[in-house]
């Protein structure tokens, strides 16, 4: 759906964007992930014709993309971070949605708006001045915005960014649900936690060289070094982990609270020899599984064996 | 229709809808055919039987020294030959092409600067079609306010037994053109900075640039300044409204219709460049703040 090819942006001196080439499948959920200053903002910028590579080409379902085409961008929904009040503050919902459907030259514009506003539970206060809507209603208006002309995929930048709990299930439900209609969604988040719950692949941007990128279970795993499966007990008697630690299989043991952590080889299944060992030993497992590497652990873990590539010292090349 | 031209046209019609809900525009028309009728009223009683006399009105009286004194006696004879309307077009028009110029100039940096402008980019919008709507509901607003400004002076040249006269029409037919091209120096100037304050400031000192260079053409001038002017002048002349506003109304004295309507055209095209060059340095720049 979205393939870039050597993307660059240099400001200057300065290369925000260093030869990114992105694939983003149709059908899925893509996190786009860095820390601040990583390049996410240009390359999305740059992916939305804001802003014009300084070289590298982009190409949308099929075609050629640069700022000045108009015609495909109408295929792009896009909820920005920030939602400028400045200009519409004085318009009701109902309004401000109908600007941008004319815009988008939305056709039965009016049951358009009525169907999304009641997706998402606003349309008690269509008739609202958007100068008093909360943070969220915002928010949810945005995602209607972008979402008015049936757009093929959805940039989402922090979507979550400053919800309450309430506020994150909806919208993440929201994605979900646009996504099983058929929609591509890039989300670009700090929230690695949620990225992690929703994002089929992902991609990780740092000092704006693309360090990975892959679907979310092949990146976790071929980051494991080793397996750690995780036994919740009644408890942990005192021997047992000096006991368990001499079992052939395992390459750590360690007890915490009432969990016993267990390190195997990455080879390997050991979740019923274990299961058998405690039995044996008169303890009864309450639950077992396997605990995989969290997206957050994977970034931290990618970022600095790459550190090396930008300061010369140390890391993996 | 273009994605641009539609964006343009849905962008200009909000536009216009602000412009007519908001006060601004109300108090700078009424300000401006205030001081119109202040100004046919005062001239009407600055008539005696040998003809006008601007002496005879303090409001005139103080007009009509600055001028004689800025431009001299024939400027100002020339100026009040067929009645009080071509100076009272210009009073009249100022504050409403003041307001809409500096609004808008003011509105496109803060919207630029709160990411309004960028936000309308995601959409089927460019930089360039946000600042043609901007053009557009200017535009609109001038003409809608020179047909008010004319009706308004012809019923009170009727109430003081005076008419309009040619010279009213040839200038009322360029002031669009000029507005055009007055309206594309904000644009320029919106595009050029990171916020409002600095556009607004970048475009009143390139109107009064404009306006100096204009104003040392005249007799105010002498010496050096009047050198230094002549030199200016010649280089700035073709990007400036009013030398071809000038230039129009200097045909149009001699009936050089002809060049009174090159003059027209030539304004449509300064502004059509302003444009051009706005496009090229927004897209350059970017819509983001």
């Amino acid at each position: 759906m979205i393939q870039t090819t050597g993307l660059t942006k240099r400001y200057g001196r300065f290369t925000a964007v260093d030869g990114v080439n992105l694939s983003i499948p149709a059908g899925q959920i893509y996190g786009f992930l860095g820390p601040n200053g990583a390049g996410k903002t240009s390359t999305i910028m740059m992916l939305l014709g804001i802003l014009r590579p300084t070289s590298g080409s982009i190409r949308l379902f099929g075609e050629e993309y640069h700022s000045g085409r108009l015609d495909l961008r109408k295929r792009i929904g896009v909820v920005p971070e920030k939602q400028p009040l400045g200009m519409w503050g004085w318009m009701t919902a109902e309004e401000y949605l109908g600007l941008f459907a004319e815009l988008f030259r939305v056709p039965e514009a009016g049951r358009r708006i009525d169907h999304l506003l009641e997706k998402v539970g606003l349309s008690g206060v269509r008739r609202k001045r958007m100068a008093e809507f909360s943070h969220g209603m915002m928010q949810k208006l945005s995602i209607i915005r972008a979402l008015l002309p049936d757009p093929d995929i959805l940039f989402l930048d922090e979507p979550i960014s400053g919800l309450d709990p309430f506020g994150v299930k909806q919208t993440r439900d929201l994605i979900l649900e646009e996504n099983r209609e058929g929609r591509t969604i890039f989300i670009s988040s700090h929230i690695l936690s949620e990225v992690e719950k929703i994002c089929h692949r992902v991609a990780i941007i740092y000092r704006g060289r693309l360090l990975a990128e892959d679907q979310m279970g092949s990146l976790l795993g071929g980051l494991s070094k080793d397996r750690e499966i995780h036994v919740d007990l009644e408890g942990v008697p005192e021997d047992l982990t000096r006991a368990v630690r001499s079992l052939p299989f395992v390459l750590q043991a360690d007890a915490a609270g009432n969990t016993l952590k267990v390190k195997v080889p990455k080879s390997g299944d050991y979740r019923k020899e274990l299961s058998a060992f405690l039995i044996g030993r008169g303890l009864v497992p309450l639950a077992i599984q396997e605990k995989s590497l969290s997206l957050e652990e994977a970034f931290v873990t990618i970022t600095q064996e790459n550190i090396g590539l930008f300061t010369g010292i140390g890391g993996r090349s | 229709m273009s994605h641009r031209l539609h964006a343009t046209r849905v962008i200009a019609r909000r536009r216009i809808q602000e412009l007519l809900l908001s006060p601004g525009f109300y108090v700078a028309a009424a300000l401006g055919l205030l001081l119109g009728y202040l100004l046919v009223s005062g001239f009407a009683r600055s008539v005696d039987s040998s003809g006008f006399d601007f002496r005879l009105h303090p409001l005139f009286d103080l007009l009509g020294r600055s001028l004689q004194g800025a431009f001299g006696g024939t400027v100002v004879q020339k100026l009040f030959a067929e009645g009080p309307f071509q100076l009272v077009l210009y009073v009249a028009f100022l504050p409403v092409l003041l307001f809409l110029a500096a609004s808008s100039v003011y509105r496109f940096g803060l919207e630029r600067k709160v990411g309004a402008v960028e936000l309308l980019s995601y959409g089927p919008a460019d930089g360039t079609s946000y600042f043609l709507a901007f053009l557009i509901k200017d535009l609109l607003a001038t003409l809608l306010y020179l047909a008010a400004l004319t009706g308004f002076l012809a019923v009170t040249a009727a109430l003081h037994n005076l008419v309009l006269g040619p010279t009213f029409f040839y200038c009322l037919a360029l002031l669009p053109f000029a507005s055009a091209a007055i309206y594309a120096w904000g644009i320029f100037s919106s595009t050029l900075t990171d916020n409002s304050a600095s556009a607004l400031a970048v475009f009143l000192a390139l109107m009064v640039f404009f306006l100096l260079v204009f104003l040392g053409s005249f007799t105010i001038a002498s010496g050096y300044v009047a050198g230094l002017s002549t030199v200016l002048a010649w280089i700035v002349r073709w990007f400036s409204p009013l030398y071809y506003w000038d230039q129009a109304l200097r045909a149009a004295e001699v009936s050089g219709w002809p060049l009174y309507a090159l003059n027209l055209v030539l304004q449509l095209v300064l502004g059509a460049a302003v444009l051009a060059a706005s496009h090229f340095i927004l897209r350059a720049r970017g819509v983001r703040p």
